[in-house]
């Protein structure tokens, strides 16, 4: 299986890299890790005749503390974000995320701005963008814009990204000091891309009852979902087995996955009680509570 | 488009003028160009983890990069492992533990766990599996290949006075 | 091994000859073989399941820069004789196959027409360009619609989809049906499955013109009989082929068959007069090299309240494709004839059927007879549920015990020198069975689901020639071996088996040494060469040991004999009695012990090539011996499985918490190879089972075509194997040698389906159907009105032997592994 012709390109710098989507826009295919690209690429499921490398775009690889943010930018390595001590301190769904990213191979080259265009469904970090409430960054040889990761993520594998543009960096709002959260998939195998994937953060007050939750799905629809009429249920509860149980219920109510004849929506919404109960007592510290 | 161009790569320490299509993968030129067969090619996908080498000293699928891309990288291939008669102790317990059979996945897990090894000197059986999960082999079951990784670290160990 | 083998060699777990050139990257596979100026092709393939082939117009194809030509079944029509395979086997419809389809398709990626260019990628984008026309038509995608009245037809020769079918009855089944307590009747449905070895197909064809000679480098488990279908589908004679099969990278059977592309590109290495080579890529091996096992039983056991089986029968209904490289019968019938196993049963009858159907066509895949085992043991614990027995006792009280060997069994296969009961009993001691069933009944409390299966595996290997005779097959078991003491001493041995894995050089090189008296260091086995190596009948059905271990054993033994008729002569006595080479050494017994003689095989060798005319009368000069062997129609091992599992009713999920196996392999050459081999049969079963599956759509679509979705198991998804070794000798082969390596995955499917039965069984569910995916398991409970919500139970993934879920909490948690090898 061998990709199908393509003009090379390797810009140095952010604005050559920018001049070169302006110029061969509907043509053109951004390189990040290539961990996604690749494979469609020598099946000849895209076939973009120019290929423009970002690989040489270091300034493009970063992590920055922004205040209440923290901005990672969009050629970062799935590798770094899963083991940098920073990310790890400041937003631990997304270190924990990251670490389940296929392999270890693939988190060496597989970046974060890559993987948010990409928009696969079941696709991590997607998911936690969207459960953190991210911003991405998005440039052109026009300027700049920024939208929220969920208005970014528009359906299965669509992005709002024009033909020119390029995502330079997520901003991710920090995650608060103590917060409980969990994150976790299920899938056939380990390293495989998600049947269904939860994402979950957890405040608690002085009392323990929960004050906020948030509470994200992936794989159970064409983009990763934050079930707002969900998390609201939560809050002033304990998180006991109780709990966890009517807030799983819900959040299987709460969605209408799609029939497929490897994996009926059944499943899935069953996937999605169990896991949602398992992540809000993990996130709790109470794992192996039973009801 | 398809037209070949110059590219200049650093594997193993030593340095490769040659021309190719930017679209040929870096696991081609591997073993065409520069007649590195030791790689080899199980998927064109991703998945099977055969190909993988290093880049820049970290393990990654040579069927997911194109030769072009490489220059002003570093490549490391199975080739540059052992020195003569010398095995690593990876590849020394691969063979003393019987970690391999048909040998075609052989080289893509020695060189992730020659990085791996180098930069996580005691793992666990878990973590070993973790990393293991991402080179497929139909031989072995995986069961010697772990036992051989983790006898390996502790030999590393040992040879650094840990 | 016991501490006094009567063995030097045999029974060393020497590390192996060939792991340094693949630990370094210097092993030599097909593609690291180079010839200058050689040309690559790729093929174009069907898009549709079932299709009239309406034309084909390459005209921009061949117009592409670097495109050599574009070939179609018409073209290799002309170069190449069909394949016709008509075993006399009532039953069995007679069938032929052109090298490329000229009139229709019959699958989703069937080869339509061949692009050789000067490289794969111009190749690839040549072949885009040619267009075919199809006239689709409609599609047998299942057994059910396939045998259905009007089914479209496959093959447009035969009457129907039914290409074979065969019936049998020994005793009275019937009979005992009526006098029965009761009829239990079970079924087993093992899905689609594929081979896919590490290394796809692959080969170098290179035509000579000036001596009309092909050179066909090829990684194929069996040589010989290779170059013999080269050489007949070419029309030329088997002295114009040489075939040389490098370094493989795992076969599991499918690298034995002539296929259609292999045969396309010697064609065209002759018709262009340049070497010709193709890599098959992972797609086209995923869906167009070769299927396997998707077959369905049912059996009725017709049982006495106690549990004792008094007859049984089968039917069987194989899914088998599209096409038929092997005889369609080929691999249902040694499951029909086996199954009844280790259990004493005489009245017994099957009924086979083989169907045609719009898929890739089927071959033998590492125990092409998988399904038995799980069949007949999960018929034992249905019987047992049914009952309301204990299933370990429903295994005792038919099982085949040591004074009923020698044991025919009603299809006529002889069963002697076995051990089922004995591993069943060791397997047993070693889980501790009443102890798990006090974990089961302890965790059943408490809301968790633990299941403990068995599976007594009896493993048909080194099929000799008595056997195909007797079943109507064209073919022989025998095997051939040639030993070559050279003029230094050192040893060349050859034998005409092709390994993709196994590791043959290490045990083939002790069984020489152990005939001979020389060290295994000493020898070199050649093998995969046709000019070089004997004719022999290649690698399959786990006869590598038996026949090829047993050949080279027997050779080496008249090798020495050959040796000390000269060196008695040597020590001017007048016969060989009370010599004996050790080590290299002649040595001789004098006052009941071995003393040296000062000979050296050297010497010996010195005066074989170099002073003929000093050898004794009736020597010839040289040192080189040939021989072949014949081994029983059948030789058995055995072992019995035990596998733990808990199942998270939540999710579905498996978690196999142990897993044990008890095998009796006879005299083992390498125990280091043998357990190598347990351990990636049980793994390939266990992925087979749980993982696994070739998926069409109603419209015969492949679904399952990368490896993103035909899913192989990981690292993360196998447990540690015990292994409980027994060593019963075969009486009637060479050392006492025994086939293994299939068994292990007969056993794994059994015992893992076994195991998810018995967790399931308060519930009133089985699991009948494979693979046993989560999704599947979930819909057994669903249905069994079980849905429990999530936080009722401990989640088992955290501490597991089976990574699946990736489940992290805050950090620091740690997934910890249970490790009980």
């Amino acid at each position: 299986m061998k990709p199908a012709p393509f003009t090379y390109h390797r810009p140095g710098s952010l604005s050559e890299a920018l001049e070169l989507m302006a110029r061969y826009g509907p043509e053109a295919k951004p390189l990040g890790g290539g961990q996604s690209l690749g494979p469609m690429l020598n099946m000849r499921l895209a076939r973009p005749a120019h290929l423009v490398d970002l690989n040489d775009l270091l300034e493009m690889d970063y992590i920055r503390d922004a205040g209440g943010m923290i901005e990672i930018g969009g050629l970062t390595r799935h590798h770094r974000l899963a083991t940098a001590p920073e990310i790890e301190r400041d937003l631990p769904l997304l270190a924990l995320a990251a670490r389940t990213i296929g392999h270890y191979a693939i988190r060496q080259r597989g970046t974060l701005g890559g993987s948010l265009v990409h928009a696969d469904p079941a696709a991590q970090l997607p998911l936690v963008a969207v459960t953190l409430g991210a911003e991405v960054v998005v440039r052109s040889a026009r300027g700049e814009r920024e939208l929220p990761a969920a208005d970014f993520l528009q359906s299965i594998m669509t992005v709002d990204l024009a033909e020119d543009e390029i995502v330079t960096a997520i901003r991710f709002p920090r995650q608060a000091e103590g917060e409980g959260c969990a994150f976790d998939l299920f899938s056939r195998r380990h390293g495989d891309f998600a049947i269904v994937s939860v994402a979950l953060t957890m405040e608690r007050d002085a009392a323990g009852a929960i004050s906020a939750l948030r509470l994200g799905l992936g794989g159970v629809g064409p983009v990763p979902r934050r079930l707002a009429e969900v998390e609201a249920q939560a809050v002033g509860c304990q998180p006991d087995a109780e709990t966890a149980a009517r807030l799983g219920r819900s959040a299987a109510a709460a969605i209408s996955p799609e029939e497929h004849p490897e994996v009926p929506a059944a499943y899935r919404r069953e996937l999605v009680e169990t896991m949602t109960a398992r992540a809000l007592l993990r996130a709790a510290g109470q794992e192996g509570a039973t009801a | 488009m398809s037209a070949p161009v110059p590219i200049s790569l650093v594997v193993n320490g030593e340095t490769y003028d040659l021309v190719a299509p930017p679209r040929k993968l870096l696991s081609d030129v591997l073993r065409e160009d520069l007649h590195l067969t030791g790689t080899h090619v199980g998927c064109e996908h991703g998945v099977c983890g055969a190909c993988t080498i290093l880049i820049d000293g970290q393990p990654s699928r040579a069927c997911l990069t194109y030769a072009v891309q490489m220059e002003g990288h570093e490549l490391t291939t199975i080739e540059a492992v052992a020195e003569g008669d010398w095995l690593s102790p990876l590849q020394q317990a691969l063979h003393e533990e019987h970690g391999l059979q048909c040998g075609f996945c052989t080289a893509g897990i020695v060189m992730t766990f020659e990085a791996y090894l180098r930069d996580n000197p005691q793992p666990s059986e878990a973590e070993v599996r973790d990393v293991l999960s991402g080179n497929l082999c139909r031989c072995t079951g995986y069961q010697n290949i772990v036992t051989a990784i983790l006898k390996a670290a502790q030999v590393m160990r040992e040879g650094q006075g840990a | 091994m016991t501490a006094d083998t009567p063995f030097t060699h045999i029974g060393q777990p020497l590390p192996r000859k060939e792991d340094r050139r693949f630990l370094t990257g210097k092993g030599r596979y097909l593609d690291d073989v180079t010839l200058p100026g050689a040309l690559q092709v790729t093929f174009v393939r069907s898009p549709h399941a079932h299709a009239r082939i309406t034309g084909i117009d390459a005209a921009a194809a061949r117009a592409l820069p670097g495109v050599v030509g574009v070939f179609t079944g018409r073209d290799l029509a002309q170069w190449t004789a069909p394949l016709r395979l008509a075993p006399p086997i009532e039953g069995l419809h007679p069938v032929e196959m052109t090298t490329l389809p000229v009139d229709k398709v019959r699958f989703h990626g069937d080869p339509v027409a061949v692009v050789v260019a000067r490289d794969r990628y111009t190749a690839e984008d040549a072949a885009e360009l040619v267009e075919v026309e199809y006239d689709p038509l409609p599609c047998a995608a299942d057994t059910k619609t396939a045998l259905a009245p009007n089914a479209p037809l496959v093959d447009d020769t035969l009457p129907d989809n039914l290409v074979s079918h065969q019936s049998f009855s020994a005793g009275d089944p019937a009979a005992r049906r009526a006098e029965a307590d009761r009829v239990v009747e079970a079924r087993f449905d093992l899905h689609r499955l594929t081979h896919v070895p590490m290394e796809t197909r692959g080969c170098l064809a290179d035509w000579d013109a000036g001596r009309a000679h092909l050179t066909m480098h090829i990684g194929t488990q069996v040589p010989h009989p290779m170059r013999g279908q080269l050489a007949a589908r070419l029309g030329i004679s088997e002295t114009q082929v040489t075939v040389i099969s490098p370094d493989i990278g795992g076969g599991f059977g499918q690298k034995i068959a002539l296929y259609r592309e292999e045969l396309t590109v010697a064609a065209l290495s002759r018709h262009l007069g340049r070497p010709v080579r193709w890599r098959e890529d992972r797609l086209e091996n995923l869906t167009s090299a070769s299927h396997a096992r998707e077959t369905q039983c049912v059996t009725r056991a017709a049982v006495r309240a106690d549990g004792r089986i008094l007859g049984l029968e089968l039917d069987l209904t194989e899914d088998f494709g599209a096409y038929c490289f092997y005889p369609a019968n080929y691999m249902a019938r040694v499951i029909a004839m086996i199954l009844t196993g280790p259990y004493k049963i005489s009245d017994y009858a099957f009924d086979v059927k083989v169907v045609l159907t719009n898929k890739c066509g089927n071959g033998p895949m590492r125990a092409p007879m998988a399904i038995t085992s799980w069949v007949m043991d999960g018929t034992i614990d249905a019987v047992a549920r049914e009952l309301g027995l204990d299933p370990l006792q429903v295994r005792r009280i038919n099982a085949l015990r040591p004074e009923d060997l020698p044991f025919t069994m009603p299809t006529g296969e002889v069963l002697e020198d076995v051990t089922p009961l004995e591993t069943l009993e060791a397997a047993v001691q070693a889980i501790d069975v009443p102890a798990f069933r006090a974990r089961q009944a302890q965790a059943r409390d408490e809301g968790r689901l633990l299941g403990l299966g068995l599976c007594t595996v009896v493993e048909s290997t080194t099929y000799g020639s008595a056997f195909y005779k007797a079943a109507g097959i064209p073919g022989s078991g025998h095997e051939a071996a040639w030993v070559r003491i050279e003029p230094s001493g050192v040893v060349n041995a050859s034998v005409g088996l092709m390994g993709s894995g196994q590791g043959y050089e290490t045990p083939l090189a002790q069984a020489v040494a152990e005939g001979l008296g020389v060290t295994p260091g000493t020898v070199n086995v050649h093998m995969g060469h046709t000019d070089i190596a004997p004719y022999g009948m290649g690698s399959r059905g786990a006869r590598g040991a038996t026949a090829g271990g047993g050949t080279l054993y027997l050779c080496a033994q008249k090798a020495q004999a050959k040796v000390l008729a000269i060196a008695a002569s040597m020590l001017n006595l007048n016969d060989a009695q009370g010599l004996r080479l050790h080590n290299g050494q002649v040595e001789r017994r004098l006052e009941d012990a071995w003393q040296a003689t000062g000979i050296s095989l050297t010497d010996v060798a010195r005066r074989a090539y170099l002073d003929p005319t000093a050898l004794p009368e009736g020597i010839d000069p040289g040192l080189d011996v040939s021989l072949t062997y014949d081994p029983p129609a059948m030789t058995y091992s055995n072992a019995t499985h035990a596998c733990e599992v808990e199942i998270d009713p939540a999710t579905g999920r498996i978690r196999i918490d142990r897993y044990v196996v008890a095998e009796d392999c006879g005299t083992v050459l390498n125990p280091l190879v043998v357990k190598g081999q347990q351990q990636g049969a049980v793994a390939m079963g266990l992925s087979g089972a749980l993982l696994e599956q070739v998926v069409y759509d109603e419209n015969g679509q492949n679904q399952s075509a990368t490896l993103a979705d035909y899913l192989v198991a990981t690292a993360c998804e196998l447990p540690n194997i015990e292994i409980l070794p027994l060593h019963t000798p075969n009486r009637k082969t060479p050392a006492g040698i025994k086939g293994m390596a299939e068994g292990g995955i007969m056993g794994s499917i059994g015992a893992i389906a076994g195991a998810v039965s018995d967790a399931l069984a308060p519930l009133g569910v089985t699991a009948e159907k494979m693979p046993l995916s989560p999704q599947r398991l979930r819909a057994l409970l669903r249905k069994a009105g079980n849905f429990t919500h999530g936080t009722t139970f401990s989640d088992p993934g955290t501490t597991t032997t089976t990574h699946d879920t990736t489940t992290h909490g805050t950090p620091g948690n740690s997934d910890g592994r249970t490790n009980r090898a």
